[in-house]
């Protein structure tokens, strides 16, 4: 490359002179966009002036070893995207919610025991990723469901066993992966999520679905339905070899609601946990 | 007619006094009448035209000011002179524009009028007055009362037993149609009656819409036609007036909420892709949005990408998986291949 790095006072040594040489570029370029991913950072504090780019869209530290979050990230009012995508992350500042502009938040891939109360405060929050951490139905905030802007709630690989009901509240989802939990039932109120296009069930115990879930447009050719290696009642799993819309077709009958109600009345136990975790990357301490 | 050059001053004499002319004076020549300039003025107040223009009436010239003092038409609605088309009706002149129906002020130069009581009235107003104050239409040709609803023609009302539809031949009611415009036929041909059955036979296209025929303007679109102001937007109701329109299942859709209902809008921004759209794992792009969904490096059309949760992450991201999870995707992967 012939660029000559920009002269700096600073003594450039080691991984920190990477990320400072990010920082310094992005301020004398005025650049909104900051890309600090795989820079072997493992915390946010280390890269001076970081908070003092108010004027910065998105920042994403994908690939780092980050434990803690620090509130003051609360500062970059503007940024729209936050990706902290595989790090070492186990918990977030309640601050974060704050961002008044933040649009798609990506905390996939790190060690997530639990959110912050008020977590979902969020004002204009669009998509959420929280794949791949150690999440579930009892340690997410009251107010997680009140994120109606969100268009895509990613939850995969994480420990749900049930989905709370509130779920119907999303009035704006279209897109809900719960692939790999550990997900026993799934609510009623899934099937008030008109907008819905896109729902990732595969690799978890669910036995019945619902038979609100046959009122989702969830079979035409820009839909996904995925509800691969669960337990399924022997009509929903002929039906899946003939391919999703089949099974939706079978929800929406009679029969089937007969069936469900029958199910459901008769609380047979749930079949066993079979997602071995204990080698989850997410589980390390 | 010899020319003034050829005549000699001898047999040469003024129209007006009669007498000869001097050599090298100036003589007017009208129409082959020869004057005096002095002598070639108004007959009424002896002064020069102005401007050369006179009017001329019973042999005399007058200038424009005492021709119309004289013998010019005064309007009897708005007192000013009357050049040009003088209507002469109701025992007085008018400019065509001031002679209207005393009821609807509709212009009746043209169209004709009918005297009512010392008004004068278009055929309309004339109809419904007489109606009114026998509380029913008057038949235009028989003169009798009409009971129940008339025939319209041509402006009158008449009773539909006094025509036949000009197809069928059948004897008309007040559900007869008038056509009055068919493509081919000039607006005089085709004022004609038709019954309700030969109407709808004549291949008038009818409106996909309100189920009316379509006389004026008409819009050709999803294999049916339409009233220009009829062809709306399935969403917004908003007539399409000749902008574009999407079409879907049948209905047609302005563009806006064309991509707000079907998509096209980018996975990442959530507004309208204006240009170039990227489209994978069932979602769309803008071309400079389409990018890792793990570390937002952005991705080009040719670059490898892998499907995690119907998102791309870089071939790099992948790499730094954990190496069970790295595993499971595989696995579920191949699920899908063999479906």
């Amino acid at each position: 490359m012939s660029h000559q790095p920009p002269v700096s006072c600073i003594p450039n040594t080691g991984k920190m002179s990477k990320a400072k040489k990010v920082i310094e570029e992005a301020k004398e370029n005025n650049n909104p966009e900051i890309d600090l991913v795989d820079k072997g950072l493992s915390s946010l504090d280390e890269i001076p002036g970081l908070f003092s780019l108010a004027n910065i869209t998105r920042l994403s530290v994908s690939h780092n070893k980050i434990q803690v979050v620090p509130a003051a990230l609360a500062n970059l009012a503007n940024l729209e995207i936050l990706n902290l995508a595989n790090n070492y992350i186990t918990e977030l500042p309640v601050s974060l919610s704050s961002l008044p502009k933040l649009r798609i938040l990506n905390v996939s891939l790190n060690r997530l025991n639990g959110l912050p109360r008020g977590f979902g405060s969020f004002p204009v929050l669009e998509i959420l990723d929280l794949t791949y951490n150690n999440l579930n139905e009892k340690n997410l905030p009251g107010n997680f469901f009140i994120m109606d802007s969100l268009r895509a709630l990613y939850l995969g690989d994480n420990d749900f066993e049930y989905l709370p009901a509130e779920i119907g509240n999303l009035k704006n989802l279209q897109i809900l992966s719960m692939r790999e939990n550990d997900l026993i039932e799934v609510p009623r109120e899934l099937g008030q999520l008109a907008r819905l296009r896109e729902l990732h069930l595969q690799g978890n115990r669910l036995v019945v679905l619902p038979p609100e879930i046959g009122s989702l447009d969830l079979a035409s050719n820009k839909s996904v339905l995925r509800l691969e290696g669960n337990f399924w009642v022997p009509h929903i799993e002929d039906q899946l070899k003939l391919g999703p819309s089949h099974v939706l077709d079978y929800l929406r009958s009679e029969t089937y609601k007969v069936l469900y109600s029958r199910h459901m009345s008769a609380k047979p136990a749930p079949p066993p946990q079979t997602l071995d975790k204990s080698k989850k990357a997410s589980r390390a301490a | 007619m010899p020319g003034l050059a050829t005549m000699s001053l001898d047999n040469m004499f003024c129209t007006r006094c009669g007498d000869g002319f001097e050599p090298n004076e100036k003589i007017v020549n009208s129409n082959g009448e020869l004057w005096h300039t002095n002598c070639f003025v108004c007959a009424q107040c002896f002064r020069v035209f102005p401007e050369g223009t006179f009017y001329e009436f019973e042999g005399r010239k007058y200038c424009e000011r005492d021709f119309q003092v004289l013998f010019a038409p005064c309007c009897g609605k708005c007192g000013e002179f009357v050049i040009g088309r003088v209507i002469k009706a109701m025992n007085a002149n008018w400019h065509p524009s001031c002679f209207r129906c005393e009821e609807c002020n509709v212009e009746l130069a043209d169209a004709g009028f009918i005297k009512n009581g010392g008004r004068a009235l278009c055929h309309t107003c004339n109809a419904r007055i007489k109606a009114d104050g026998l509380l029913n239409y008057m038949c235009h040709k028989c003169h009798g009362v009409i009971d129940g609803e008339p025939l319209r023609y041509r402006g009158e009302v008449y009773h539909g037993y006094h025509f036949t539809c000009a197809t069928c031949g059948v004897e008309l009611d007040h559900t007869a149609r008038e056509v009055k415009h068919r493509p081919g036929y000039a607006a005089n041909d085709v004022n004609n009656l038709f019954c309700l059955r030969c109407h709808d036979k004549m291949g008038i296209p009818i409106c996909g819409a309100c189920r009316r025929p379509i006389e004026e303007r008409i819009v050709t679109a999803l294999g049916k036609h339409w009233h220009v102001e009829h062809f709306v937007c399935a969403k917004c109701e908003k007539p399409f007036h000749g902008h574009r329109h999407y079409e879907k299942k049948g209905l047609a859709y302005c563009e806006q909420h064309y991509h707000q209902l079907f998509g096209n809008l980018c996975y990442v921004c959530n507004q309208v892709i204006a240009g170039d759209v990227f489209t994978a794992l069932n979602k769309a792009w803008c071309v400079h949005h389409f990018a890792c969904s793990v570390c937002d490096a952005p991705l080009s059309t040719r670059s490898k990408f892998y499907e995690y949760d119907e998102r791309p992450a870089c071939r790099r991201c992948y790499e730094k998986f954990p190496a069970e999870l790295r595993r499971r995707l595989r696995r579920a992967h191949h699920y899908t291949i063999r479906r």
